[in-house]
């Protein structure tokens, strides 16, 4: 910075010019670890981007997934309204709809996680 | 390299011109620890809007720019940013305007600038603190390049009065 004001004060020899160069003259700040701080913060908030998402996804399966077996649970009783030909496939997966459905969550954190390595 | 958010290389940046971000916010403020914390929304947000810089400008243009765009943002929503900056200014209005005695007198900045308004004092630490050209200072401010150049020739000529400076002081 120094130099650049040093540089002014040479091009212009006006008395006001070189008042304001040696007022504003200063030393430079010394770095004392701040570049080093905002650098660690910066690598901290990447990172916390990077694992909302899949912490996101698993928390909301967590939270999901009982409601989800109840509502299954209790739409199962109609299906007897449903032929008994019509029902039999997926009467023998509704037993493990809760595993489809963790499966399916844990194949979205999968795919963002993943994705996250890739961008690393 | 930067623009590929790469950390390491925004570290570099970081290094190189803190310095300059810090002393500008430093004179903005008149408040360093308050200055500081700005340089750091400032460093953070550059890294956000880093690929907006074109590479047509100097970086340190850009960068005293988005410095610039930190202070008014904070200034605007922080109470506490607003009294300490408000505060920082109505000091300046009270420095004393004239020197008495030994017209060479050592001048500093703080009475140099109590000459002058906000934003009169913001071109010509953009001018004379980070040595930016008029063309910098018009992009930094989104001021035209002639308004940038009247308001320096403006605020030289209130200093001039006001502290009553001749063409042969200052050699």
């Amino acid at each position: 910075m120094k130099s650049k004001i040093i540089n002014m004060a040479d091009k212009t020899s006006d008395a006001v010019d070189r008042l304001l160069a040696s007022a504003f003259a200063a030393d430079p700040v010394a770095d004392d670890g701040f570049s080093n701080r905002i650098v660690s913060k910066l690598r901290r908030r990447i990172w916390v981007n990077r694992l909302a998402l899949p912490v996101a996804i698993l928390v909301g399966a967590a939270f999901a997934l009982k409601p989800a077996v109840q509502i299954v649970n209790a739409l199962l009783p109609l299906l007897n309204a449903v032929p008994i030909e019509i029902a039999r496939v997926p009467m023998e997966f509704l037993p493990q709809i809760q595993w489809v459905v963790l499966g399916g969550m844990a194949f979205a954190a999968g795919v963002t996680l993943v994705k996250m390595l890739e961008e690393t | 390299m930067v623009a590929s958010q790469d950390t390491d290389a925004f570290g570099e940046l970081i290094r190189r011109h803190q310095s300059q971000v810090r002393n500008f916010l430093r004179r903005l403020t008149r408040d360093e620890t308050l200055a500081d914390d700005l340089a750091q929304d400032c460093f953070l947000h550059a890294w956000d809007k880093i690929h907006t810089y074109t590479g047509s400008g100097s970086f340190i243009g850009w960068l005293l720019r988005v410095a610039y765009t930190t202070f008014l943002q904070s200034k605007r929503k922080s109470k506490r940013y607003r009294e300490i900056v408000e505060q920082a200014g109505h000091e300046a209005e009270q420095a004393p305007t004239a020197i008495e005695g030994d017209p060479e007198a050592e001048l500093d900045v703080d009475t140099l600038m109590a000459a002058l308004n906000e934003q009169e004092r913001v071109i010509m630490i953009f001018s004379y603190a980070c040595g930016l050209s008029h063309r910098e200072i018009s992009e930094a401010t989104d001021l035209p390049a002639g308004t940038v150049k009247s308001i320096i020739h403006r605020a030289k000529e209130k200093i001039r009065t006001q502290f009553e400076i001749e063409d042969h002081q200052y050699g």
